[in-house]
């Protein structure tokens, strides 16, 4: 059967309508599930910014939505309507200034600071509540980040260091027991560490660096080596080993070999399991509490806890504004380096 | 310049033999290709050479002196690897810089040092791009010239052509070999290809299971094969080998008889006859053709005789027999080589008297 012109601009005209009823339904279901997932972040940001003498105002939130839900509509259809990129990024650049104007004129003057004063006040409890409830004991809230900041990072530093090192070591050397090595290296990720919070405690009681920040340090880097070790060791497999020998006879030592040739190539893997790391460090909050007695240290965690912790009635504002606080790093560390973690699964299969 | 020798060199990996009882010298400045199929222990004896693997026994000398215990940085050897092993973070002038970064070499001098080896392997304009950004062919030349830039002792070669297309590989060969007369560094190339090994070397080691078969020029390897294997590895199209028995003065094979002379000995016996060295006339084996390939240039005959199945080749473009034809094949009876089916061993001073 001999197809004419026309049928042929039948046949294009229908694959392209499917085609756009595909991406819009797509781009419909991702939008609606994505829904739960950023509501929630949305709403902290939004309490923390409008809620006012401990209560939170849901007109506002219902207001904001009211603006942002039409937006994300208008978004989708004008995706789906223009084919050129620069059509799409024009119509979102008018929409992100529409919904500017809309939220001021709707709930700008509802918006306010005053709930992000536990920045500047080292003593909010004490003006929330009265000395007496809080007996002088909670701190000013740069102390837990610097705290928090603490942990995170060394014990960032020594689980990559010595992830780095073992998966090296693993992936380059045939030595005795190697293979039950790295199975137990599997079979320990199996258990959760909670189930190991009583042990854990009384080893860190016994070499006395209970209500010491040394202690969650320690305990945070031994439970993430075994899996970082195992990633680590995927990335140095994939580091063909002709490169190695042949920086070995271009005059460099082992040792330069690795710092000059194998470690440039694994880069990826050391930000990865760095940024892994170092969220894990800063959510730490099971282990920072088991670890005390008292309120002998403060981290964000547990300065977030104590926020939103009260029978006599929760500050709201305060809480979402500590929030936004506590997430605003992980949040930048994740956006500037996302990159590096989508390469995880590459180094990482290669077990 | 060194005097590379191997003395009595053994590699075991567990209960496997890599090089087996390796005897080997290699004078200044040669050119030498150590020739084998895949596994046959060709670039062990390389990485044994280069320190990368330390010999289970035996010694390993430069200069008469043992090196056995000589770290590979040490070594001054030059080395370039299948995969060329470019380091990946580095631009092309930064990997020519690598092996004179351990070597207190002043900054102008390497860079004085990377500007001629760039030259000499025609990569100037390359200096400042990424491995990534590189050709096949050139970055077989970055490898080549990183390998030079340190002025080695010696220089390994380990497959260097094969991950090229086979236009690059005609060019590159004659590159190399026209480099190393120039520099008279003495190279050892590792290969599987007998056509790289007898265009380029002075000297083949032929290779087999871990040990050398043979070591000799490309013409005496194709002439006088010492072994077997030898004479099937080294020709292409391969050699004809056919199973026989020498009984006094006769050679049986198949059906047929043909006379020996010679200091014969009574023993199972395979004799090798090249397909280039076969012709047809009016009188010889008669035989009947089977098979033709056209090859281009030639055409490959086979044709079942009495003694077993022969090729021979015809340097005509178009089959100028039919199959099944009968034919009679000639050849020179000193041609034939004679090798103890047993050993493998080429039995010298037997001749065919007839070949016919």
């Amino acid at each position: 059967m001999a197809l004419t012109q026309r049928d042929w601009n039948v046949l294009a005209r229908r694959s392209r309508n499917i085609r756009h009823v595909q991406m819009g339904l797509l781009v419909g279901f991702l939008t609606i599930v994505s829904i739960p997932v950023v509501l929630p972040f949305f709403w902290v940001f939004v309490i923390s910014f409008s809620a006012r003498t401990g209560g939170v105002e849901s007109a506002v939130l219902w207001r904001a939505c009211g603006v942002l839900v039409p937006a994300v509509v208008a978004y989708v259809v004008v995706h789906l309507t223009f084919d050129s990129i620069r059509k799409r990024l024009f119509g979102a650049a008018v929409l992100i200034l529409l919904v500017m104007i809309g939220l001021i004129v709707t709930v700008g003057k509802d918006l306010h600071l005053h709930n992000y004063r536990f920045l500047a006040n080292a003593n909010l409890i004490e003006d929330l509540r009265g000395a007496a409830t809080a007996g002088g004991q909670f701190p000013w809230v740069w102390e837990a980040f610097v705290n928090s900041l603490l942990v995170a990072a060394s014990s960032t530093l020594f689980k990559v260091s010595i992830a780095t090192v073992c998966g090296y070591y693993l992936s380059r050397f045939a030595f005795y027991g190697r293979s039950a090595f790295l199975q137990t290296l599997l079979i320990l990720e199996v258990f959760h560490p909670w189930m190991l919070t009583i042990p854990i405690f009384l080893v860190i009681y016994w070499i006395g660096l209970l209500n010491n920040l040394a202690g969650p340090i320690l305990v945070l880097t031994v439970i993430d080596l075994p899996f970082f070790i195992f990633i680590m060791k995927g990335f140095f497999d994939a580091v063909p080993w002709d490169i190695e020998m042949s920086a070995m006879t271009d005059g460099a030592s082992r040792r330069q070999a690795f710092r000059h040739v194998v470690l440039p190539q694994v880069w990826a893997g050391i930000i990865a399991i760095s940024v892994l790391g170092f969220i894990r460090g800063w959510e730490e909050y099971v282990f920072v509490t088991a670890l005390r007695t008292g309120n002998s240290y403060w981290v964000m965690s547990t300065y977030l806890y104590y926020v939103a912790d009260d029978v006599m009635g929760v500050d709201y504002g305060v809480v979402a504004a500590v929030s936004v606080f506590y997430m605003a790093p992980s949040l930048l560390l994740y956006m500037f380096l996302q990159r590096n973690l989508t390469q995880l699964t590459l180094g990482g299969i290669k077990g | 310049m060194a005097s590379i020798e191997l003395r009595h060199v053994s590699k075991h990996w567990g209960p496997t033999i890599a090089v087996d009882r390796m005897n080997l010298t290699l004078e200044d400045g040669e050119f030498v290709a150590i020739l084998g199929p895949s596994g046959c222990g060709k670039s062990t004896t390389l990485f044994l050479l280069a320190g990368i693997y330390a010999p289970t026994e035996g010694d390993i000398c430069f200069e008469g002196a043992r090196i056995n215990d000589v770290e590979p940085r040490d070594r001054n050897v030059g080395i370039v690897f299948q995969s060329y092993a470019l380091y990946p973070n580095m631009t092309v002038l930064k990997n020519l810089l690598f092996p004179l970064r351990f070597k207190n070499t002043s900054n102008e001098d390497a860079h004085a040092r990377a500007m001629e080896i760039a030259e000499l392997v025609q990569i100037e304009d390359l200096l400042e791009r990424e491995p990534s950004q590189l050709s096949g062919g050139q970055q077989q030349r970055v490898a080549l010239a990183r390998a030079l830039i340190k002025k080695p002792n010696l220089l390994l070669l380990d497959e260097p052509l094969s991950n090229l297309d086979a236009t690059l590989r005609l060019t590159m060969r004659s590159e190399i070999k026209r480099i190393q007369r120039e520099l008279a560094v003495t190279t050892i190339l590792v290969t599987h290809d007998q056509v790289e090994a007898t265009t380029m070397a002075d000297r083949i080691i032929c290779m087999k299971d871990g040990q050398i078969e043979q070591v000799d020029t490309a013409e005496n390897l194709y002439r006088r094969p010492d072994r077997i294997f030898v004479a099937s590895f080294v020709g292409s199209p391969p050699i004809n080998l056919v199973q026989g028995r020498i009984d006094k003065t006769m050679l049986v094979a198949g059906q047929r008889r043909l006379p020996v002379s010679g200091n014969t000995v009574s023993t199972n016996v395979t004799i090798g006859l090249r397909p280039e060295l076969i012709s047809t006339g009016e009188q010889g084996l008669p035989a009947s053709i089977v098979n033709i390939e056209p090859m281009g240039r030639e055409i490959l005959y086979a044709a079942q005789s009495e003694i077993g199945l022969l090729r021979f080749l015809e340097a005509t473009p178009q089959p100028r027999l039919a199959l099944e034809e009968h034919v009679h094949l000639k050849a020179d009876p000193g041609d034939v080589l004679f090798f103890d089916t047993g050993s493998g061993q080429r039995i010298e001073g037997v001749r065919l008297d007839a070949f016919s």
